[in-house]
């Protein structure tokens, strides 16, 4: 970072308080150090709130505590360095690879199917001739703020079949062996279900809007060549906001990665779900049911890690369309 | 492709979307697609169901809730919004008084720390700056559970937990936002013009309030909105900052009055409540502020 | 340890703040009228706030916060992250009698052994003692309420299968068979693994140690044979289907609780909030009856129950075991906190004298209280240890497993699973453990 070479001591306030300086080497001057000065606030916030903790979690991830004699009165834990131990344990332990396994699982259902669907309903909404639209951009919109501990509850008491108003058809129709949803086979939908709830109208809203900004004479072209709006869609609408879609399916990733708050709200309701099923439930367990946050830290890092390698290939196989261009 | 023609387009699809419909329709005599239509009805009927399902559930007692048919209505949401009033003196309104606290100070001023931000990254040539905003980027990948502990850790080290402050600050920083506000700032703001501004002698900082952020608004109401819902919603920074109920937002709050350990029931008809009550501000602020909802920025610079 | 107390009034809020910049500056003084002594009190028990009050408006010397929270886990889990980080601590917590190892060897409690309350000890039955001073010297809480366990049934619906209230564990398995049979919707109770402090008290009920204290060492005793006998009573009535699989405190109990599908519960003596609060139109149907035991001897276990402890960041731990001390053996606080939280004192003379009408669910069962003594006098010792949190997340996903496959050796397996994972883990820590 070299901002201050033609700033020197980083003191821009002479310059700026002697108006006869040379006017090239003003600008020169502020225009090097204004944007420092324009990012201090969230470079500040950002490295007290997020790169501290960030680098305080490694630090945690290396060590340990070690217990001796009974553990009982003060003085009688103490924190060690740990080396690789952390680390270890974690990529050893069958229950974190199972549950890495189970959220692989449960993106390949989520993230498909809720772009998918998010596409879908926005060439729908964007097409000439559907009906009900702002009826059902709103509604479809609208689960996105209910905050995910909450959603979670409703689907259920929707899902539970003594209450659940599906269970209740099924008997009426004389379907008696109906499997519950919370089923171990089932539970992934389950819980992707809720997953797609909560995301496909925000997804849908981005692709939506991407699609507002395409001027529509593009389409009327390809129109009176008599292309039918089924081509016009998948030839046209869709290449045209494909950075959209890259970009929803980016965060829809890593969002997949971190499911956490809908597992853990649904686990007391069934014998499904362990206390590890997804990696940051694994995390939760260590660092509050086992008070050991140095297991925490090293299964935050990797997760961390991984979570950065798999966005990085992906943006690399997707040829890097979607970060940070502009004039 | 023009960043200006985009911007244009995405200034007033309402507009655009009603006379589209009227006119072509109208001329041409289209029928309306019953298919589609009908595809698009059945999923706001999905996202629909449980909504549909908290305000029924919402109207039942404690017995019915688990006795009576769950679409059948009852007539107790009154007293359900009186219980839940009524419920350690009004402490549910308090939780709802700090959210919009949390949310509404925190995503304002979260916005004008990306816009900041994002316009310094988008319009300024300097060495470093992409080295700054690749690592601000990473923070996008880094689970809010992951960075709770050491948060806690750190702030209990300046005595600053259990304060509205430790559920603030670490909210105002939001590396997804700084990253919008750069693509807004590259595509809504032309570099003329702030050359211009400034061969007249305008300070940075002058330009930046004065011209760019005006410009930026669209897109600045969209990172509020994103921030407003991201701290509305967000669960596990609260529950660990706070052991003081009175400074609990909604999440938190409705949590615990669910997970009250084995020797007492949990309270779904006042957490059932207390949901729908706690939907109804987000509805009236999306509804309100949907016309500024330009999230298609955040792809549309893409495109460039 | 002497406490150093600290004049000026400090807001809740700042507590914290103010302890790093000017704790050592005031020390010496007590609290007064003008100048309280402040405590910050983290409970979750309902209600708990109305009896404080009564002692705030007596004691203008010593004043007291309560902070309401979510439940013990997250109480203890949120004092725990506080002792790591060296603030933030309240004075006094609500602890479960199970977190009190845990809690000791976080170092996250006062010994109270110097101070007034360690003359408490005749005011409470000596098994509850035991498990504030884990056998030791030291004493690390006050004991508040105790969880005795009981049998809660649906009299309309023994009576209408013309079912006999079972004594005997036997007993209890015939009559489960007996429902089922008549009608195979309902079932007698369900085993649940989502309660961990569930299972633990009916093993304790089996007489199970858990852990044990062998010189400086602890044992490990859950896969032995008293645990393995419930294990495997429990995988047997499981896998013959008389008995339900479902966790318990879901929606799906609760509706279960209300049509009479469940028709009994293996609860405690808190049991009555439970019940109204989750079947309230059921007020009148249900009775309660001691455990069924494992032999001619009666047994019990404890589901629940907590004390009153001091933090060790706490200032003012006299002033704390002082409100402490009132909360929990003063008659007028005791009679305050059953009619305001519903708990079931510890102290036994406070007991004896404060509960004798039935709680308004049992109100057709004058003798509930009768009963709950009868309950309390046969408990089990029973030694909890430094990693309880470890072994009852460890039931919660291994019987997950056994209950959903619904074999009676998944049951047994779980067991072994239990104590593989609660010895692993004391190993790991650096703690010896006993072979």
């Amino acid at each position: 970072m070299t901002a201050t070479v033609e700033a020197p001591s980083g003191d821009t306030r002479p310059a700026r308080r002697a108006p006869r300086h040379p006017v090239k080497r003003r600008t020169a001057a502020r225009r090097h150090v204004t944007p420092w000065m324009m990012l201090a606030p969230g470079i500040v916030l950002f490295t007290l709130f997020m790169a501290a903790p960030i680098l305080y979690t490694f630090v945690l991830s290396f060590q340990k505590e070690l217990v001796s004699g009974l553990g009982l009165g003060s003085g009688s834990r103490t924190r060690t360095f740990a080396g690789l131990e952390n680390y270890v344990a974690t990529f050893t332990d069958p229950e974190f690879l199972a549950s890495v396994g189970r959220v692989l699982v449960y993106g390949l259902i989520l993230v498909p199917t809720m772009l998918g669907l998010a596409l879908l309903f926005a060439l729908l909404l964007d097409a000439r001739r559907t009906g009900a639209k702002g009826f059902s951009r709103v509604s479809i919109f609208l689960p996105y703020a209910v905050p995910a501990v909450i959603s979670s509850l409703l689907w259920g008491f929707l899902y539970l079949p003594a209450v659940s108003p599906f269970y209740w058809i099924f008997e009426q129709l004389g379907w008696d062996d109906v499997p519950s949803l919370l089923s171990p086979g089932l539970v992934v939908f389950a819980i992707a279900n809720i997953g797609l709830w909560g995301g496909v109208g925000f997804n849908m809203i981005v692709m939506y809007t991407s699609l507002k900004a395409v001027p529509t004479e593009i389409y009327e072209a390809a129109r009176i060549d008599g292309a039918s709006e089924r081509q016009i869609a998948l030839r046209i609408k869709v290449p045209i906001i494909m950075p959209a879609l890259i970009m929803t399916a980016l965060f829809s990733m890593i969002a997949t990665l971190q499911v956490f708050a809908e597992p853990t709200t649904l686990r007391p309701l069934t014998n499904s779900l362990s206390t590890t099923w997804s990696p940051l439930m694994y995390v939760y367990r260590d660092a509050f049911t086992r008070d050991d946050i140095y297991s925490a830290a090293a299964t935050s890092v990797i997760i961390a890690v991984a979570t950065f390698a798999i966005s990085f290939l992906f943006l690399r196989v997707v040829q890097r369309r979607a970060f940070g261009q502009e004039d | 492709m023009t960043i200006t023609n985009q911007t244009r387009a995405m200034v007033v699809p309402e507009f655009h979307e009603a006379s589209d419909r009227r006119s072509r329709n109208g001329d041409q005599r289209m029928p309306l697609a019953i298919g589609s239509t009908a595809v698009l009805l059945l999923g706001a009927l999905y996202c629909l169901l449980p909504v549909a399902w908290v305000v029924i559930a919402s109207t039942k007692d404690a017995s019915e809730l688990f006795s009576t048919f769950t679409f059948a209505p009852s007539t107790h949401l009154w007293d359900n919004i009186v219980e839940l009033t009524n419920y350690r003196d009004g402490l549910y309104w308090r939780w709802m008084a700090n959210t919009a606290l949390y949310a509404g100070f925190g995503a304002i001023v979260s916005t004008y720390v990306s816009a900041l931000s994002g316009y310094a990254l988008a319009k300024y040539v300097f060495p470093g700056k992409n080295v700054v905003f690749r690592v601000l980027l990473m923070g996008v990948l880094v689970p809010g559970v992951i960075v709770a502990i050491p948060q806690y850790l750190l702030l209990a080290q300046v005595g600053l937990t259990n304060t509205y402050w430790s559920v603030l600050l670490p909210q105002l920083i939001s590396p997804y936002g700084i990253y919008l506000a750069r693509i807004y700032a590259a595509a809504a703001v032309p570099t003329d013009i702030i050359e211009s501004a400034r061969t007249e002698g305008a300070r940075e900082l002058y330009i930046f309030h004065r011209i760019a952020l005006p410009m930026m608004g669209p897109g600045l109401v969209t990172i509020f909105l994103f921030q407003f819902v991201a701290v509305w919603n967000n669960f596990m920074l609260p529950y660990i900052m706070l052991g003081n109920d009175e400074l609990f937002p909604i999440t938190v709050g409705l949590s615990g009055l669910l997970n009250q350990g084995a020797s007492l029931p949990a309270m779904y008809t006042l957490v059932i409540t207390g949901a729908l009550l706690s939907i109804i501000p987000l509805i009236v602020l999306f509804l309100v502020l949907q016309r500024y909802w330009r999230v298609d920025l955040a792809a549309g610079a893409v495109k460039a | 340890m002497r406490a150093a107390f600290r004049t000026g009034a400090v807001a809740a809020v700042a507590a914290a703040a103010l302890i790093m910049t000017g704790c050592s500056a005031d020390a010496g003084s007590g609290g007064s009228a003008d100048d309280p002594v402040e405590l910050t009190y983290w409970a979750w028990a309902p209600n708990l706030d109305k009896v404080v009050d009564l002692w705030n408006d007596e004691n203008p010397d010593i004043q007291v916060t309560v902070n309401k929270q979510d439940g013990g886990d997250p109480a203890i889990t949120k004092l725990l992250t506080a002792i790591k980080a060296g603030s933030g601590a309240p004075d006094l917590i609500q602890a479960e009698y199970q977190k009190i190892p845990t809690l000791v060897s976080s170092d996250a409690l006062a010994d109270l052994a110097g101070t007034s309350a360690a003359d408490l000890s005749g005011e409470f039955p000596s098994g509850v003692w035991d498990s504030v001073t884990l056998g030791g010297d030291a004493l690390y809480a006050i004991p508040q309420d105790t969880g005795p366990m009981m049998f809660y049934y649906r009299d309309d619906i023994f009576t209408q299968f013309g079912l006999t209230v079972p004594t005997t564990w036997e007993e209890y398995a015939e009559t489960a068979r007996a429902l089922h049979a008549a009608d195979p919707s309902k079932y007698l109770g369900t085993f649940s693994s989502n309660d961990a402090g569930w299972f633990a008290g009916l093993a304790q009920q089996a007489e199970a140690e858990w852990w044990s204290i062998d010189g400086d060492a602890w044992g490990v005793g859950i896969d032995e044979e008293p645990t393995q006998k419930v294990a495997d009573y429990w995988g047997g009535l499981v896998e013959e289907g008389v008995i339900d699989n479902k966790p318990m405190y879901t929606p799906e109990w609760n509706a279960a609780l209300n049509d009479g599908t469940q028709a009994g519960w293996l609860g405690a003596v808190w049991g009555p909030g439970v019940l109204s609060g989750n079947a309230a139109d059921t007020a009148g149907m249900w009775k309660a009856a001691t455990l069924p035991n494992w032999g001619s001897d009666a047994s019990n276990g404890n589901w629940g129950g907590s004390s009153t402890a001091v933090t060790s960041q706490s200032k003012h731990v006299d002033a704390a075991v002082k409100f402490a001390t009132w909360l929990n053996t003063d008659p007028d606080a005791v009679q305050a906190l059953v009619t305001e939280t519903g708990i079931y004192p510890a102290s036994t003379d406070a007991a004896a004298s404060t509960l004798s009408e039935a709680p308004e669910f049992f109100s057709n069962q004058p003798d509930f209280y009768d009963v709950a003594a009868e309950a309390a006098q046969s408990v089990a010792p029973f030694q909890y240890g430094p990693n309880v949190n470890v072994a009852f997340s460890a039931y919660n996903d291994e019987f997950a497993k056994a209950a959903e496959s619904k074999t009676r050796q998944a049951f047994l397996d779980a067991v072994a699973a239990m104590q593989q994972i609660t010895v692993d883990d004391l190993e790991s820590s650096g703690f010896t453990v006993a072979d």
